[in-house]
Order: structure tokens, then C-alpha cells, then sequence
């Protein structure tokens, strides 16, 4: 087993076990894993496709189980926590960006960022006001009566970052967020990203192989075969394995 | 809370067209059925339910009122005895052969008095035009029967051997039945077969002063045994009773039935499929949705919202194809009855099959699993 070790941690995995089964085949894909994770830094975890960098993800955010170990969020055990209270507990403390933006075509950034907050109970005036500062966090404020169709790609993943961080999530998850964009978008990406983690305090777990992103990055783990090889706070110097 | 139900099928609207299509379709297609069947099942009562008489009496359990069988012409006076009425009048109800240029053709015959006020057909046919029937051996036909007997407006035919002629066309006329040809009570008994029962009407029917007593004069004067074989019937009774006759009696109502069936599954699972694909469009986002932690509950709400819109709007479009449909059928003489009952039950039908397309839809969402959005 390998044990990285960080103060404070707000996601800890503890022997963390998973694999996935195709018909009679089994195939692991996270061993015995344990990590922890500080809040107010953006980690990268990073590694060559199939590594288990994704899984791992999902088990830390709580969208996936366990077959073997602990993973704790906010002090929760996510292993306790049955599906509505996972479903709540990500509606109240996570945030998500993915590669693809999964935004609605039909609504208008604003609305798009709206949206998930009228399921935490906000009313439309605290809802919209938290919408109006979240775009402006990601520089959209001129974007936001355009619909997915009249922006750019850059411009969706940014709009897909303010609908993550607009109810001020302590937690923010990120899977190849800027492995679609340009060089420009990605930076764009990357620095609002880092700047999420610094200014507002929130861990930022981001998963990619996109070498760009390791020099913007406070922490760098590095997978392969479903173990963590590396762990380095000591950046630009890391080389991951892609 | 943003519309995402509302704003999706607004802007979306090609994704959800054959949604609201499949929908508006089943609903019309009840619409148009239950329409039809209604005029005519209806039509097979057009004697009782065109004529202004409240009482009907004729031959003991007549099933329907084409099966009439004379009846004794004593009634007549039981009838005339009765405070409550005010007019009799007797119907004469003959199977007749047509001879005309098309050849031979089944007919039946309707005496009736050619007064003015008459009683029998009194909804369908003018005084003027019934005023016709005064000329010997003068008949009425409805213009829709006009080509199926070979003849126009002043031409004239063979009734059982004699010789008539067609003084006028008449609307509403057309019954399940068969072709009614009307005549005077005289030109009628002239036409009738010669047959022992001949100069016995089939019917007598009466009009009382006040049409709310109906039911207790039917009751008053049915089962007097001393004037012959009778019964009684107030005129929605006997026009029930015909209509139900070959609504159950004869099979059609089995099948009606049993289309009804067809095109209500038929309607479930073409818009229950559509709407699965539509939905199966927005996965992705939905799923999104479901990471931020956005309950599956709440998004079924959403996709059922949806179903039930796309359903509103098919049976807008349904209502507005089916009255311009109606109407043209209305004008063709084709027996169509819309009723506001039919078309509230119709459209609750359809709204459930939207709702059960809904539900299958609804199952797409076991596909917005979040872990999906990731590479």
C-alpha cells in the first residue's frame, strides 16, 4: 500500500479498491489506494489513459463506490451515505466540469448557471445574483444571454465552470477540462481553475493528461496501473508517465 | 426556477416534433373514431330522434326500430284517451324493392302524415318539402341516397311494382338502416307488400303537453292487455334501444372496441418510443445535472413535464385537424356527431397515453448515470 500524507485533508481515501467486471472478466483498476488532499490547492492527478486517474475521481466525488476501503469527504464517510444522500451531499459541497460541457442548448448561459442552484432552495434574486458573480469570475458577464450555440468552445467550458462554482462549492471536480480547448482557452481554463483554489479557499481535484496544466498545478500525483507512482508539490520539474 | 421543460421543447422543437405528432395522431384518429361511430349508431335512430313525438309504441321487445311489426290499430284510441296527449299520429314502416335506373335496390318505406306540424321527421324535414308528399305517389329520398337509387329530383321509380316519383331531397335521412324513401300515410299503404297484416301501422307516436311527463305516461299506458300486443317507450328510451341494438347486438360495438384498443397502444408506443429518442438527446446534460446533485426524482419531473406539453401541443393540432375534418365530413353527408363529452374523454385518453409515454420515457434517465460523462 502506498500512503501519501497531507494536513488538513478534505478528501481522504483510505485502501481505496476497485475494479470492473465484463462478463467473466475482472479488471482492476484502483489497488489499495490511500490519499489525502488539502483544501485551498489544485491537485492534478495525472497519468496514462486507463490508469484509473477517472475512477478515482468518481470515487472521491462520490459518484462512484468502492468494492474495498474508505473514502471520507467533508469529514463524511461517502460509504455510509445511501444515493439521495449522496445526491445531496454533491448538491450542497461539489462542483463538476467535464471535457464535454453538457450544457443545455436551449438555455442561455445565465440560465445554465442558474439552474442547479434553484435545487439547493435559492430564491431567483440570490439565485441570479450568484449566477451574475460566477460568470463574471470567469469573465462571461458579456456572455450571459448567449446560448451554447452562439459560444465558443472555450466560452462553454468557462460558462460550464461558473455553473460548477456559482453555489460556491468546497469541493470541485474536474475531468480533462481543457483537453477540448486551444492553447488560449486552456490557459484561460487552468488559471481560473487555480485561481478558485486560492481565492475562495475550495479544493480542486483535476483530472488530465494535458502536460500543460502539471506547471499550474500546487500538487501533482502521478497514476499508473491504479497506483499513485508520484507525488510531487515541487513543480515544474515532475514528468508523468502519459 | 428555469422552465427547462418549456425552453428545451420551445427550442427544440424539431427534436419533439414526432413526439407531439404520435400524440395528436392516436387522439385524433379516437377522435375521428367515436365520431363516426356516434353518427352512425345515431342514424340508426334518425326516426325517433328526428321526430318531435315523445311517445313511441310499437310491437312488444322491438329491438330496434327497422324491426318494427304492426300493431293493432286500437292503440290509437288508448292513446287519444290520455289527458297528457295531445297529437297521435301513425307511422307506417314497409320494406320496399326500388326499381330504378341502377336497377334493384332495398329500400324502406316511411308513411307519414304530410300535415305541416307532423310529429315523424319534424327535425329533418320543412314543412314545405313534407307538404309535397300530398301529390300522389310522391316520395322524398335524402339527396346523399340520390345516386345509390339512380335517380334525381323529379324523376321517377318503381316502389313494389308501383309506379312513384322523387318530389324532393331531404338532409339527415341517411341511417344505418338502410335508404328511407318517406311517403303520405296513403302512398304508403298504396306501396306496403300485400300482406295479411297490411293497413296496420307500425307505429303509433304521440306528443303530450307537457314532454317532462313522459316517462309517467309511458308508464300510465303500457300494459293494457285488452288493446292487443304494445309496448310503450318514451322517444330517448326506443332511440337508445336502437342505437344499442347494433352498437352490441351486432358485433360492431365488439369492434369498434378493439380498434379503439389498436390505436390507443399503437398511439402509446409510437410517442412512448419518440419521446424515449428525444429524451435519450438530452443524457448527457441530464447527467450533468445528476453530478451537481440534481435528484433523478426531480429530473423525471422534468422529462414527465415535457411528455405533457408535447402532448398539449399534438392535441391542439389534433383539434384543430379534427373540427376541419368534422366539417368536411358534415358536409359530405357523412353521419358524424361531435359531442363535448366524447371529445373531453378523448382528449383525457390521449393525455394519458402522453403520460405513459412519459413513464417509458422517463426510464431513458436509468442512462443519466454521471460516471458516463467522463473520458
Amino acid at each position: 500500500m502506498n500512503t501519501i500524507h497531507t494536513p488538513e485533508p478534505t478528501l481522504r481515501a483510505l485502501g481505496v479498491s476497485k475494479s470492473y467486471t465484463t462478463g467473466r472478466l475482472r479488471t482492476p483498476v484502483l489497488d489499495e489506494l490511500s490519499l489525502s488532499i488539502d483544501s485551498g490547492a489544485l491537485t492534478l492527478i495525472s497519468g496514462p489513459s486507463g490508469c484509473g486517474k477517472s475512477t478515482l475521481l468518481t470515487i472521491l466525488s462520490g459518484l462512484q463506490g468502492v468494492d474495498q476501503g474508505q473514502v471520507h469527504a467533508l469529514g463524511d464517510d461517502l460509504g455510509l451515505l445511501d444515493k439521495p444522500a449522496l445526491e445531496r451531499f454533491r448538491l450542497r459541497h461539489t462542483g463538476f466540469v467535464f471535457q464535454d460541457f453538457s450544457l443545455f442548448p436551449a438555455l442561455k448561459a445565465c440560465e445554465q448557471v442558474e439552474l442547479p442552484l434553484y435545487y439547493l432552495g435559492m430564491s431567483r434574486s440570490r439565485a441570479q445574483e450568484c449566477a451574475r458573480q460566477a460568470l463574471d469570475e470567469v469573465g462571461l458577464s458579456s456572455h450571459r444571454h448567449l446560448r451554447p450555440a452562439e459560444l465558443s468552445g472555450g466560452e462553454k467550458q468557462r460558462v460550464a465552470l461558473a455553473r460548477a462554482i456559482a453555489k460556491k462549492p468546497q469541493l470541485l471536480f474536474a475531468d480533462e477540462p481543457t483537453s477540448a480547448l486551444d492553447a488560449g482557452n486552456g490557459q484561460i481554463v487552468i488559471d481560473i481553475l487555480h485561481g478558485i483554489a486560492r481565492n475562495h479557499g475550495t479544493t480542486v481535484l483535476c483530472v488530465s493528461h494535458d502536460a500543460r496544466l502539471i506547471r499550474h498545478a500546487d500538487r501533482v500525483l502521478c497514476m499508473e496501473d491504479g497506483r499513485i507512482l508520484q507525488d510531487s508539490r515541487t513543480f515544474p520539474n515532475i514528468a508523468c508517465p502519459q | 426556477m428555469i422552465a427547462l421543460a418549456r425552453k428545451t421543447l420551445i427550442y427544440e422543437w424539431r427534436r419533439f416534433m414526432p413526439v407531439a405528432f404520435a400524440v395528436g395522431f392516436a387522439c385524433l384518429l379516437q377522435l375521428l373514431q367515436v365520431s363516426l361511430v356516434l353518427g352512425i349508431f345515431k342514424s340508426a335512430s334518425v326516426q325517433v330522434s328526428g321526430s318531435s313525438a315523445q311517445l313511441w309504441v310499437g310491437y312488444p321487445g322491438t329491438a330496434t326500430v327497422n324491426l318494427g311489426r304492426p300493431i293493432p290499430e286500437g292503440v290509437e284510441a288508448l292513446l287519444r284517451m290520455d289527458s297528457a296527449v295531445t297529437r297521435v299520429e301513425p307511422f307506417w314502416w314497409e320494406d320496399g324493392n326500388w326499381l330504378g335506373a341502377k336497377g334493384n335496390v332495398a329500400v324502406s318505406i316511411s308513411g307519414i302524415s304530410p300535415d305541416p306540424d307532423g310529429l315523424l321527421y319534424a327535425h329533418v324535414l320543412a314543412p314545405a318539402i313534407r307538404a309535397r308528399l300530398r301529390e300522389a305517389d310522391s316520395v322524398i329520398v335524402d339527396r346523399a341516397d340520390l345516386d345509390e337509387l339512380g335517380v334525381t329530383v323529379g324523376d321517377s321509380a318503381s316502389v313494389n311494382g308501383h309506379r312513384v316519383h322523387v318530389v324532393a331531397e331531404s338532409r339527415g335521412l341517411r341511417s344505418l338502416s338502410g335508404i328511407n324513401v318517406l311517403a303520405s300515410l296513403e302512398t304508403a299503404r298504396r306501396l306496403a307488400p300485400d300482406t295479411t297484416e297490411a293497413g296496420r301501422p307500425t307505429y303509433f307516436v304521440a306528443q303530450l303537453g307537457d314532454p317532462r311527463n313522459a316517462d309517467m305516461v309511458a308508464a300510465r299506458l303500457c300494459c293494457q292487455p285488452a288493446f292487443g300486443p304494445y309496448q310503450v317507450w318514451t322517444a330517448a328510451d326506443f332511440a337508445r334501444r336502437s342505437e344499442l341494438y347494433w352498437l352490441l347486438d351486432t358485433g360492431a360495438g365488439a369492434g369498434v372496441l378493439f380498434l379503439s384498443v389498436i390505436v390507443l397502444a399503437a398511439g402509446a408506443a409510437i410517442s412512448g418510443q419518440a419521446l424515449m429518442a428525444a429524451v435519450a438527446g438530452s443524457v448527457r446534460e441530464y447527467a450533468m445535472l445528476n453530478a451537481l446533485g440534481v435528484g433523478l426524482g426531480n429530473l423525471r419531473w422534468v422529462v414527465l413535464e415535457q411528455a405533457l406539453w408535447v402532448g398539449t401541443a399534438g392535441l391542439v393540432g389534433a383539434a384543430i385537424l379534427g373540427a376541419l375534418l368534422l366539417a368536411i365530413a358534415q358536409s359530405q353527408d357523412v353521419p358524424v356527431v361531435f359531442n363535448a363529452y366524447v371529445t373531453l374523454a378523448c382528449i383525457l385518453v390521449a393525455l394519458c397515453v402522453t403520460g405513459v409515454s412519459g413513464l417509458a420515457a422517463v426510464r431513458t434517465l436509468r442512462h443519466a448515470e454521471p460516471a458516463m460523462l467522463l473520458r
